[in-house]
């Protein structure tokens, strides 16, 4: 049987049949067409499939569809402010080689965002712990790191520009 | 992939209903160790019962005896300031279970009704006198966490009752304690963990927990090692004399992640150099922190 779910998307009021045993994985890649958030392990170990519920990370495949009713989830096609330009973390990413064969990217790049809602001036420490539980098998983890931190001090920047304004 | 019908009562009277009616359904409160289950097959329940909308299960109050609704995700008790101040070594349990993602929507009751010896977050609250709440249609009860686990994966839950929150007794200033674990490599399951807490009178000790994790089917309280601490001078021998009896009480066994000789020996030589720390050790560094295996790290 299938039950028709509400929730907001990217800051986009939608809706969905899903069935009852969906994750909200399904949902997003299946429906509503979204396949930017990728499914790696499945099961809450590599982090690919990580979006926002209500602003915090978590993994959708382990994210009952269910449970988004009514909820905020934004995925990492909500990121770039406008078509074909990219947010300060996407950018970053690209500029420090931050990506390879960009599999576990999406993921990388919501716990980041995650991160960098709450906390706009990580140290290197806050940004490990931050990125735990998210794999990446080509890069390692310098080039992400240096890339999140680079966000922050691009992030950090503009807000002290819109003050002086 | 197993079908399951999802519900999501919003009272405790619908969910016990849901329970009864369907027979095998689960309740669910985080999922992410249920659900990784039903992907491999080991379970396949016809029906979840979601507690993520029962009120009863998500509430943090923080009066002196912390209430925790056993359903509330452990990011959010990790960011309480009143939980951080006051019972610091739970927040340091809950700060390495999984990883970020986890710990946003895995709970605490979660982690107790799975039961798993190994589970992070018992040691800590053993240490720390906590209680649980289990209720039925037929009514609630209260007991000592330590009565809560029969086995692995087995609890005292009776059919169709389920937890309701986690009780933590006032904490006392004076009070000192730390949850330590090791793992192979990081986000992993624990091999072995533990939890002291000492309560000090200067040298002497008024009160002693000692509870370990992954070296006997259910997570241990030491009562007999409490009991040799407690009343007397912690003095550098009377600490060392536990090594034996910790190596003695304890049952670990061998699987994937160590062997059994290991856990006895390294839990026996942390439980050792904890208590040392907890008490104000001559020239003691915090434990964990002189090398060897990492605990953390991506």
């Amino acid at each position: 049987m299938m039950t028709e779910i509400r929730f907001e998307l990217n800051g986009e009021p939608v809706s969905a049949l899903v069935a009852s045993h969906w994750r909200l994985l399904d949902v997003l890649r299946g429906p509503l067409g979204l396949t930017g958030t990728k499914e790696g392990c499945g099961e809450g170990e590599c982090g690919a499939c990580t979006v926002l519920v209500d602003g915090q990370a978590v993994n959708a495949c382990l994210y009952p569809a269910m449970e988004a009713e009514g909820r905020c989830v934004r995925s990492i096609e909500g990121l770039s402010p406008a078509p074909r330009e990219l947010s300060p973390l996407q950018r970053a990413f690209t500029e420090h080689g931050a990506i390879q064969c960009g599999f576990c990217t999406p993921g990388m790049i919501m716990a980041a965002q995650a991160l960098l809602d709450q906390n706009n001036a990580p140290c290197e420490q806050d940004i490990r712990d931050a990125l735990q539980g998210n794999l990446c098998r080509c890069t390692g983890y310098v080039q992400i790191v240096a890339a999140v931190q680079q966000a922050a001090l691009a992030l950090n920047g503009a807000e002290r520009g819109e003050r002086h304004e | 992939m197993h079908r399951y019908d999802y519900h999501k009562p919003t009272s405790l009277a619908q969910a016990w209903q849901l329970a009864e009616e369907i027979p095998g359904a689960r309740f669910v409160a985080g999922g992410t160790d249920l659900l990784v289950r039903i992907k491999h097959g080991h379970q396949r329940p016809p029906a979840l019962i979601s507690l993520r909308a029962l009120p009863e299960l998500q509430v943090l109050d923080e009066a002196e005896e912390l209430r925790i609704g056993a359903a509330v995700p452990m990011g959010r008790l990790l960011r309480s300031e009143a939980l951080q101040q006051r019972y610091p070594v739970l927040a340091e349990a809950m700060a390495v279970l999984g990883s970020p993602q986890i710990r946003n929507v895995a709970t605490l009751g979660g982690n107790l009704c799975n039961a798993s010896p190994a589970a992070d977050t018992a040691p800590a609250l053993l240490v720390l006198d906590a209680r649980v709440e289990l209720a039925s249609a037929a009514g609630s009860r209260q007991l000592p966490l330590a009565q809560f686990f029969c086995g692995p994966g087995e609890t005292s839950l009776a059919p169709g009752e389920l937890m309701t929150c986690i009780v933590l007794p006032p904490s006392k200033p004076g009070c000192r304690a730390r949850y330590l674990r090791k793992t192979r490599v990081g986000m992993d399951l624990a091999k072995l963990s533990l939890a002291a807490l000492l309560e000090l009178d200067g040298a002497r000790c008024l009160k002693a927990r000692l509870a370990v994790g992954a070296v006997a089917p259910v997570p241990l309280r030491l009562k007999e090692v409490e009991r040799a601490l407690e009343g007397q001078l912690l003095s550098d021998a009377l600490i060392e004399a536990q090594r034996s009896a910790v190596q003695r009480l304890v049952a670990p066994i061998d699987d994937l992640r160590s062997t059994a000789d290991y856990r006895r020996q390294v839990l026996a030589a942390l439980a050792v150099r904890l208590l040392r720390e907890l008490r104000g050790a001559v020239g003691g560094g915090r434990v964990g922190e002189e090398g060897g295996e990492s605990e953390e790290g991506a």
